[in-house]
């Protein structure tokens, strides 16, 4: 094998080591902007919407109260404006239904919330229901608490999910860059071999011949340096050798 | 020393891994697991750097003892860093550290792990952790010289280096003879044993990761709960069966193989191998029938396991043996220290060793009696010679002596007594599990990291019998 293959044949096995990491440090990479995509869509909009309920039904269980002492308009216009934001967020949670189990929480709150909901639906200002603690310890409060509880489930299986898939996220930029460092410390210690290779089989013995031509050229001494490969060197080393015993016999005659 | 001569045959070591790795590939590839790109990576980088010597340094057979030995080592210390890219590249447990560790296990055939949740890896890494296994059991430089064309004089070398001057006996052939012996042995009885643990119910990646453990004298299982995870008394007895096989010198069992039966019988080692570890299950299974089994069956049936196990050098696993009495403990210490037979795939001391030592000092006692008369020592009518006497002594005293240096070392890191020793023990002689801490049913993941860095050691000089390591690091002294 010549040197330029053997050169072009090393160059070529650092190039496709080093290519090789690449693509799979941009794949892994890929993959990562991927699952961050996925965290955000499946699940941190899941946990947003189910902080806008339990924000929404914190002021519901307010307005309730302000009902309940008589103060109709303020607790009807806290009460309205609570249970859009509760609706407005039931809406995302229905609508982003990503992971197992997560429907059957969904619906659960929806008839939790439907059987909450029917107790301040009706009148509560001039009822027996006004300034009645004992029917709002035992009664509302209980379904409010019921209520939270779906809500708060639905949000710990999301965050549940979202803590796995951020472990993923870490085994994947593991991946990421693991490929680069075994890529470098192998193309380190390629290029020492590589080097040394070269050092062995090219320069040393172009060397070899340059010192057996200064000697020759000052002592007309025929030298016989020792070429290992079957290369241009060795081609280089015959013909030397032959320029040499022609420049002999042409001094001779 | 010729470095470039060193690396052209340390680069097809590294080929071989290269050409495991790729398997492994398609094993993950069939599953579809997250090892693919590790193990693919992996293979691509072990070939590319294992063929460029190849191209580059032209074919050398003058090669010399000492650069015999250090290709040897060489290429141990390259498979082993070789099998350590796809752990870090996969992720997971594995740190460097852990990954060198479950690497030179792996290649050294001691079946030690720092894996808690075994079946939590790939099936491609799984893969490719026993294969190690079956690459070391052989001999890397074996297997390599066993699959190349002739290499003349350097294949020769490289033999006499690899393998023990103990387990050149019973080969009747010369190098490449041998060699196709060794290959053809190791091949068939995998094939037997795959094929064996089928029948018992055993799915196909299950039988072919245990036939590799079992015929290299490995351990790793892809079991957490090792051979125990099938409860099967069938798989226990088809893996014991190989286990004991894979214990006995090739040639023995190659001259089986080829209907030279009676040779086996006719064999002292072999004797003493089998009666060693029959008398050492019947005490055990005694010992564990009073304080743990109900039953003789059941006692004699995890009795034989574990001490088969260990009296192997294999390292698999049935039942917890870190809560047994401890004459059995003691018996199963013994066994880790004494392994089996030159010639097979087993580490440890080797029975040969032992039955030598016996004879020097049975020797030693009659020439005190009669100090004036010509004593000699035999092993089947063969003469030991008195240098080799000297060597089997001096190698158990140094074996003895790196066990307890290592243990020294491990209890000075903070390691309790009985975990540094059995440690120390189990991973010189390439058994795999000790007692304390690193027991039959736990793992190595515990010990410092300094630790395992200590123990991959003992795991290596034990793979290479003290002396090779040795005069690796004594190469500049070399005359």
């Amino acid at each position: 094998m010549g040197i330029r293959t053997k050169i072009f044949s090393g160059f070529l096995i650092l190039v496709i080591m080093l290519a090789v990491a690449g693509v799979w440090s941009i794949y892994e990479l890929r993959n990562i902007g991927t699952s961050v995509q996925q965290l955000l869509d499946d699940n941190y909009k899941s946990i947003s919407a189910a902080k806008m309920m339990i924000e929404a039904l914190e002021r519901e269980d307010s307005a309730l109260l302000l009902l309940m002492l008589g103060r109709w308009e303020e607790g009807r216009s806290i009460m309205n404006s609570a249970e859009d934001l509760f609706q407005q967020g039931y809406k995302i949670a229905e609508k982003n239904l990503t992971i197992e189990g997560e429907k059957s929480d969904v619906d659960d709150i929806r008839t939790k919330y439907d059987s909450y909901r029917s107790l301040w639906m009706k009148p509560i200002v001039g009822t027996k229901h006004e300034r009645n603690l004992d029917w709002y310890s035992k009664e509302v409060h209980k379904a409010f608490l019921e209520v939270k509880v779906s809500v708060e489930k639905l949000m710990s299986l999301n965050d549940r999910v979202m803590y796995q898939t951020a472990s993923n996220l870490k085994d994947r930029a593991h991946r990421a860059i693991m490929p680069g460092i075994v890529s470098i410390v192998s193309a380190l210690i390629f290029s020492l071999i590589f080097n040394y290779f070269i050092n062995y089989y090219v320069v040393g013995p172009i060397i070899r011949l340059t010192n057996g031509i200064r000697e020759f050229l000052k002592t007309n001494k025929t030298f016989d340096a020792r070429i290992e490969t079957k290369d241009e060197i060795l081609d280089l080393a015959n013909s030397i050798k032959e320029i040499m015993a022609q420049k002999k016999i042409n001094e001779s005659t | 020393m010729r470095p470039h001569v060193i690396f052209r045959y340390t680069g097809f070591v590294v080929l071989l891994n290269g050409i495991f790795l790729f398997i492994s590939v398609l094993v993950s590839a069939l599953y579809a697991d997250n090892s693919f790109f590790p193990l693919l990576y992996s293979g691509v980088v072990s070939t590319l750097i294992g063929i460029f010597p190849i191209i580059f340094v032209p074919p050398r057979t003058d090669i010399n003892n000492r650069e015999g030995f250090a290709i040897v080592i060489a290429s141990w210390f390259i498979a082993c860093l070789v099998g350590v890219m796809p752990y870090v590249l996969w992720g997971g447990p594995f740190t460097f550290t852990n990954a060198w560790f479950e690497s030179v296990s792996g290649f050294t055939t001691t079946g030690s792990s720092i894996l808690s949740n075994i079946e939590a890896l790939p099936m491609g890494l799984l893969f490719w952790r026993s294969t190690t296994h079956w690459i070391g059991g052989i001999g890397i430089i074996i297997f390599v010289l066993s699959v190349l064309p002739s290499m003349g004089r350097a294949g020769m070398i490289l033999y006499r280096t690899e393998i023990s001057s103990l387990a050149m006996h019973n080969f009747h052939y010369r190098t490449k003879g041998t060699l196709k012996v060794l290959l053809y042995v190791y091949i068939v009885l995998t094939l037997l044993e795959i094929i064996f643990l089928l029948f018992c119910g055993m799915n196909l990646f299950d039988a072919v990761t245990h036939a590799f453990a079992t015929i290299a004298t490995g351990g790793f299982s892809p079991r957490n709960l090792n051979v125990a995870h099938y409860n099967s008394l069938s798989v226990e007895i088809v893996i014991m069966l190989f286990m004991i096989l894979s214990g006995i010198h090739f040639g023995l069992l190659f001259g089986v193989i080829s209907g030279k039966i009676s040779e086996i019988w006719k064999s002292t080692i072999v004797r003493f191998y089998l009666f060693a570890l029959f008398l050492g299950t019947l005490i055990t299974t005694m010992s564990v029938r009073v304080h743990h089994y109900d039953t003789w069956s059941e006692s004699l049936r995890y009795s034989a396991f574990q001490i088969i196990s260990l009296g192997t050098s294999t390292g698999f696993a049935t039942a917890d043996t870190s809560i047994w009495p401890s004459l059995a403990q003691l018996i199963m210490i013994f066994f880790t220290l004494q392994c089996a037979c030159a010639g097979s795939t087993s580490g440890g001391i080797k029975v040969d060793r032992v039955v030598i030592f016996w004879k020097a000092f049975v020797k030693r006692i009659n020439q005190l009696r009669h100090p004036s008369a010509v004593i000699v020592s035999k092993i089947d009518k063969v003469v030991i010679k008195e240098d080799e006497l000297e060597v089997s002594i001096l190698y158990i005293s140094l074996y003895m002596g790196v066990v307890f240096l290592s243990s020294v070392l491990l209890a000075a890191l903070g390691v309790d007594s009985l975990t540094a020793f059995s440690a120390s023990a189990a991973t010189m002689g390439n058994v795999g599990p000790g007692f304390g801490v690193v027991s039959s049913m736990s793992n190595f993941g515990h010990i410092p990291d300094i630790g395992k860095l200590i123990l991959t050691g003992t795991m290596l000089l034990g793979r290479l019998e003290i002396f090779g390591l040795i005069l690796f690091f004594t190469a500049r002294s070399w005359k």
